[in-house]
Formats: structure tokens, sequence, C-alpha cells
């Protein structure tokens, strides 16, 4: 109703003096606007990969990773390994905002620290499944399905790397001795950008392990098959 | 409501004080902004030259050895790009968005000006890296702007190697600068508006910026990804959009992909973009014709929705662009339907023009006569687009001219027009100065008739079943002589108009060397912008303090204020009104 109200405002009467409104206080912060249109950015760039994977799943020549003994994510401990990491990774950073909060420096430290190492070793350990992958020849442009893993898992370990950048230049802005309250809008959206890229992740992963059944059944669902 | 401190945020504004950091690495909106277009209106003259040698070859085939069919179809495919991306977005999204959001909306800068910077500066990368592909091996990609698969990467396409890596490497760098730069424009928009100036109260112009700067957010990762998956198919041999084919009379190793995915892909980015450079300039338009008509613009809360509206409807039309790839009937008719639906509030958007122009005090200033070329040229454009929009009509017509003259005219030559308006309306603020009237006039006149000896005929020659993208039409029977003889006249007009582009250049060099500085806020207009304590605006743009909004931007010839216009910032308090008249009775005195 607020956003309707505006709409309809008059804008051709003048305001009376002494009417104007206006939140001396800040309201929201900027970055924070930012990120929530940045975050929906990238969930339309995945989407429409989505689209176009679910299409694409239905194809003949397309095979999934799996569904059969033989194939490598049909038992994927690898990456429930990397799963977990990820999932440090974004508790940390939620400790890192829970010490914000509580006007904890020490744990602020610790909590962009380990959340950005816990998301280095997330990028490392989805480089050695690439080359896992690889060695078992599924290459890159052996099959669609494979093209679409190192695609998905590329552009959310370039997504995540971007966000470490964030979390170095918040742990200098400490480092140079800026105050907690200085530094909280940041840490917030570093605790919200990991939390997104961990849901990315829980969705991709989801995705790129379904069998052949499952796509059939997902792009059918999405008038897709 | 408005956030005043993070609108005035003096303290953390970064002030320069070398030459470098002043003009070069400058976090300032208004420097960001004169370097975004800058550099989009030189590589907009690198598309004109283009045309003009893609012209030379149809209106006189064979008589020119500089041209061979793989340089036309990369020139044709440089000239629609840069011109689409490189001038037009980064012009009014980059240009005028960044010199005008934040004086418009009462703001010391952007709300992140490192982003900024950083945001100009990848785009002139991508503008270096599109421009290379001028030098690389086997030229730039000459696929066509819509960059479709196969062809694009297959052999037999010019500049299938370098030229088609380059140009989607240079368009994912273009959409990193977009998304920093849009990052920026929507939260300034939202959180740094000064006291008052509520989101009805902006002018229409930042409406425009602002939706489409929603719409470019919303429709770039579309662009990104497609190219993103076509590096792939080009470079590491994928098959997202590469079928099984057969190229050169070799089999290739690309396998079962399909280039119709790629085709949505694209069209889900483009038929908004068509919006993303129009609501600009249906913004900038809007106000222009209001303050030289001197009256308020006719319906602003219906112009602040159809823009919104034509914004949303703009992501459910994409597939009219695809009837001649194939699609199910039903498909066609639902998007046949939103297109012509979308006419609706364009529609309103003209009405409300002509209506605003309707016992106006006009005064035919060049912006002006540029601003009423644009309804022009808009409704032409428009109207053509209403006969593509049908299946029936668009099957015949989709590969003639007469497509070619239809977006050209209602994507090329209606925004150029408007930002011929906007730079002729805004050069005083700038500047201080007033570009040269006269040469205005030649230049408007020049342009404005020489765009419709182009394209009236292009419409006419496509109507006779002319092809696009053809090298040479060659000994084809079913097309008469007249069909030559007029594209010959096209060519002639499009040197002509282009040489009348100088005339715009000289002035521009003209009035910063010669002319004496223009009277401050010369057009009397009442929006922000033009009240800032200095002309043109220092670093930080309002002083000690901002100023108050207490009205919308378009009070002009008000019954019963002696004034012309009401400046935005003006109290009610300081309106000096007629002797005797009674405010109430106008139903402007508000409660």
């Amino acid at each position: 109703m607020k956003g309707f109200s505006a709409l309809t405002e008059k804008p051709w009467l003048a305001m009376p003096d002494g009417s104007i409104a206006y939140d001396a206080s800040g309201g929201t912060p900027p970055a924070q606007i930012a990120l929530r249109f940045l975050l929906m950015v990238i969930s339309i760039a995945f989407v429409l990969i989505f689209v176009t994977f679910l299409t694409r799943s239905q194809y003949p020549d397309f095979q999934a990773l799996a569904g059969e003994p033989w194939l490598p994510f049909n038992q994927s401990p690898r990456l429930w390994a990397t799963t977990a990491v990820l999932v440090a990774a974004s508790a940390a950073m939620h400790w890192a905002w829970h010490s914000v909060k509580s006007q904890k420096p020490d744990g602020v430290m610790l909590g962009i620290s380990v959340g950005g190492f816990l998301a280095l070793v997330f990028i490392m350990a989805q480089w050695t499944t690439w080359i896992y992958l690889a060695n078992l020849g599924y290459g890159v442009s052996d099959n669609p399905a494979n093209s679409y893993f190192y695609l998905f898992t590329g552009l959310h370990a370039l997504h995540l790397f971007g966000g470490v950048l964030a979390v170095v230049r918040v742990f200098i802005r400490i480092g140079q001795g800026c105050s907690i309250d200085q530094v909280a809008v940041a840490v917030k959206a570093c605790t919200t950008y990991w939390h997104y890229l961990l849901a990315l992740w829980l969705v991709l992963f989801f995705l790129l392990t379904r069998t052949p059944e499952a796509y059939a059944l997902l792009a059918a669902a999405c008038g897709l098959g | 409501m408005t956030h005043i401190a993070i609108a005035d945020q003096e303290p953390e504004l970064h002030h320069p004080r070398t030459f470098i950091g002043k003009y070069i690495w400058s976090q300032d909106h208004k420097v960001i902004a004169i370097q975004y277009a800058c550099t989009a209106i030189f590589v907009g003259l690198v598309a004109l030259m283009l045309s003009v040698v893609m012209r030379l070859q149809l209106g006189f085939p064979d008589q020119f050895d500089f041209i061979n069919p793989n340089m036309y179809l990369q020139f044709v495919t440089m000239h629609g790009m840069i011109m689409v991306i490189y001038l037009l977005t980064a012009l009014l999204l980059g240009g005028f968005g960044n010199y005008l959001i934040p004086l418009m909306v009462g703001t010391r800068d952007m709300v992140f000006p490192y982003l900024n910077m950083l945001s100009f500066w990848f785009y002139f990368l991508s503008v270096l890296v599109l421009l290379a592909s001028f030098f690389a091996p086997g030229g730039p990609t000459g696929a066509g702007w819509t960059l479709y698969p196969p062809q694009s990467i297959l052999e037999g396409t010019p500049g299938s190697g370098w030229g088609i890596v380059l140009m989607l490497a240079s368009l994912a760098i273009f959409i990193i600068a977009f998304t920093m730069g849009g990052l920026n424009y929507v939260s300034t928009i939202l959180q740094a508006r000064t006291r008052g100036m509520t989101l009805m109260r902006m002018p229409l112009t930042i409406w425009g910026i602002f939706t489409a700067t929603i719409l470019g957010l919303f429709a770039f990762p579309a662009l990104l990804v497609s190219a993103i998956m076509m590096l792939f198919d080009s470079v590491l041999g994928t098959s997202f959009f590469m079928p099984a084919i057969v190229s050169l009379g070799e089999a290739t190793d690309y396998e079962g992909g399909s280039p119709i995915l790629f085709q949505h892909l694209f069209w889900f980015f483009g038929h908004p973009e068509v919006y993303i450079v129009a609501l600009p300039a249906f913004g900038m338009v809007s106000d222009v014709l209001s303050v030289h008509a001197r009256k308020n613009i006719f319906g602003y809360r219906m112009m602040v929705w159809a823009i919104v509206i034509i914004g949303g409807l703009s992501f459910v039309v994409w597939a009219h662009h695809m009837y001649v790839s194939g699609m199910n009937p039903y498909f066609g008719f639902f998007f046949a339907t939103t297109t012509l639906i979308i006419a609706v509030p364009t529609a309103i958007k003209v009405y409300n023009w002509v209506l605003t122009l309707w016992q106006g005090n006009i005064h035919l200033t060049v912006p002006m006569l540029f601003a009423i070329g644009f309804i022009f040229t808009f409704t032409h454009g428009g109207l053509s687009g209403l006969f593509l929009g049908n299946v029936v009509i668009d099957l015949p017509l989709s590969d003639t001219f007469f497509v070619v003259a239809h977006f050209h005219m209602v994507m090329g030559v209606s925004p150029i027009m408007v930002l011929f308006a906007a730079i002729y309306h805004w050069f005083p603020l700038v500047t201080g100065k007033q570009l040269n009237t006269r040469l205005g006039m030649i230049h408007f006149w020049g342009t404005f008739l020489g765009t419709y000896a182009i394209y009236l005929p292009m419409h006419y020659i496509g109507f006779l079943g002319v092809p696009r993208r053809y090298y040479a039409l060659g000994d084809t029977s079913f097309i008469p002589d007249s069909a030559h003889a007029l594209n010959a006249n096209i060519t002639i007009a499009v040197i002509i108009v282009a040489l009348f582009q100088l005339i715009f250049i000289i002035n521009l060099f003209w009035t910063i060397k010669r002319e004496p500085k223009s009277r401050i806020n010369p057009w009397d207009a009442a929006s922000l912008e033009w009240h800032t304590p200095d002309v043109p605006p220092r670093h930080g743009n309002w002083g000690k303090e901002l100023p108050t909004v207490h009205r919308w931007a378009y009070d002009y010839s008000v019954p019963g204020v002696v004034d012309d216009f009401i400046p935005q910032h003006v109290p009610d308090s300081d309106v000096t009104y007629e002797p005797g008249y009674d405010r109430t009775a106008t139903g402007r005195e508000s409660t």
C-alpha cells in the first residue's frame, strides 16, 4: 500500500512549508539495496541457464552425470564434502555478523577470516572435482551435461571469488582501524552474499546430480519437455 | 521517504587534487558522465562511418574496390552492435544518467563513487576490446549484430575466429560495467534523494533512467549468459547452441545444440534493450517539451505509470523477433497480442507529449525542434512496428529493408533526436555555454529531413521485397530498376546526413572555444539541476546545504503566479501571486 500511495501522490500540489518528511537517520544503507539488486541479477542469470539446461537435457545426446552406477555423480561424496565446506563458510560469516551485533571485534575478525578461507577451500575443492572429472574422461566438450557442470560450477566459483575479494576489503578496513560500526554494513552484505551462494550451490548440487528421469519430470513441469 | 544522511555525504566525497585524480581516475559523477559521453560519441562516429561505407556498396554496387562481401558483413555487424550497445545505451545511461541523476534528485554524488569510476573504465575497456577486433586476424565478426549461431562461429563467416571471441568478451565486460553503473543509479535514486524529493516529484527523465536501469539489470544477464555459453562453444568446443553441422564440406565436432535457445536468450535481452534505450529518451523528451513549451507535462502520473508498464511488458514480447524461426501458433498469437498491448501505454505517452504542446507557449529552440522531430520519427517508427508485430505481416517483411527502416526509425533516429535535444538542452549546464543556435538549426533540419529521405524510401523498397543483409542484389528479376535508383538516392541522403553531423561536432568545439558564457539557467527550467550554486556545478554539487524540494519539476505558466516558472526548491511562501488572485479556485492549493 505504501508503494501504491507513493505512485498516486499528486505532485502538482506544492508541499506546504514545514510538512516535508525525510528520514534523518539514513534508512536502508545503499549497499544493502545494491546487494539486493545484485542478487536478483545473479539469480536471473542462473535461472536463464537453468532453463537452457532443462531444455537441453531433453535432447537425445544429453547424458546425465548420475543415474547409473558407473556415472561420476551417482554417488557424490566429493560434492557432499564441498557442500559441507560451504555450509561451514556460511556459518562462519553468520558468526561474524552475530559478533557485529554483539560488538565483539575478535568474533568479527575470526568469522570473516574463517568464512573467507573456507570459501577459498571450496573453490579449490571444486577445482579438484574438475580434474577428477577430466581424468575420468568427462571433458568439458564431451557431453552437454559435462559442459553444464563446468559452466555452473565455474560461474558459482567466480561469484564466490568475488565475495572473497569483498571480505579481504573488510579485513583490510578493520586492520586500518575502522570500528565495528563502520564495517557493519559490509559484514552484513558479505553474510547475506555467503548465504545466497550457499543456497545457489544447493540448487546446483540438486540439479546436476539428477537422473534422466528426474530431468524429464522437471522439464515437463516447467513446460520445457 | 527520502534519506538526507545518504544524500548529504559531503564528508565521504573524494576530493581530487591532481589532474589525473580530477579528470582520469575521477569519482565525480559529472566527470564520469563526460568520459562516458565522449567515448560513446567517438565510437558512435566510427559506427556512422561504417554505415556510410555500407551504403556506398548498396547504392553503388561494385563501384568501390575497397569493399568486399566479408567487409560488408563485418561493417553491418559492428555498426549495429556499436550503435545499440556502445553508443545509445552507454550515452543515455552512462552519460546522461550519471550527469543528471545526482543533480536532479538533489544529492552530492552517486552513492558508490568508486564503483562509478570502475564502471566507466570497464566500459572503456569493452570499447577497446571491441575495436581491437578490427585489427585481429580475420577482422571483426560478420555474424550480424544478433550473433546467431551456428553461423557466427563457423569458418565461412568472416571473423569467426578472433572476431567473435573479442565481440563476446567485449560484451561481457560491457555488461559488468553496466551492472556496476546500474546498481549505483538504482541505489542513488531510491536512497539518496534530497528532502521533499518524493518518487512522484522526480522529473520524468529520472523515471525513464530508473526504469531503464532496472530493465538493463534484469535483461543484460540474458546477453551475458548467451555470450559466455557461445564463448564455450567457440573456444572450448561445447555444443550448447551448436547443432551437428557440416561446415565448408566437412563435418564439425559439434553435436545436438540448439541455435533457437540462443535466439530466445538473445531476444530476452534484445527486446528490453529497445526500451533500455527508449525509456530514458521518453523521460528526457518529456522534460525538454515541458520546459520549451512553458507548460507542465500533461498527465505526469500517467506518464510515470506508462514508463513502468512499458518496462514490465517489454519482458513478455521478445519472441516477436523470432516469428520467422518458427514457433507454436499459440505462442505467436500470445507474443503478437503482448506486442500490440505495449502500444497502448506507448500511445498514451505520444498523446501526452502532443497535449503538452497544445496551447503551450512553444519556443522553437534547437532542443525543442529535436524534441518535436522525435515525436514525428517515433510515431512513424511505432506505427510500422504495429504492422510487424503481427505474425502474418512480419513473415514476408522480416528479411526485407522494411524492418531495417522500422527499427532505425524507432530505435535509431528517435533516440538520437532525443540525444541531440538533450545535448543542446543541457549543454549550458555542463559547460556554462549555449551551443550556437544557427549551427544547431542547420544541424536539426539537415538531420530531420535527411533521415526521412533515408528511411521513407527504405520502407518502400522493403515492400518491394528488397532483402536486407545482402552485399549485392545482382540481377534479381523481381526487384525493379526503381528500387536500385532509390537505393542510390538513399545512399546520397546518408552521406548528406553524415556531413550534417560534422556541423554538430564543429558546433561543440566552436561553442567551447568561441561562444561567450551564457546566463545561468538559460531556458528558465524549474527542475533542480539548474539551480546549483555554481554553473557548471562543482564537485559535491550543492554548496553547504542540500536543497529542499517543495514541488514537482513542471511548474510553468502557473495561473495567478507572477513568474513564468517556479523552481522546485522554492517554497510556496516565496511565490509571488498576482494581486487578488484566488489560489483555491484552480485546485492547486495544497491542504
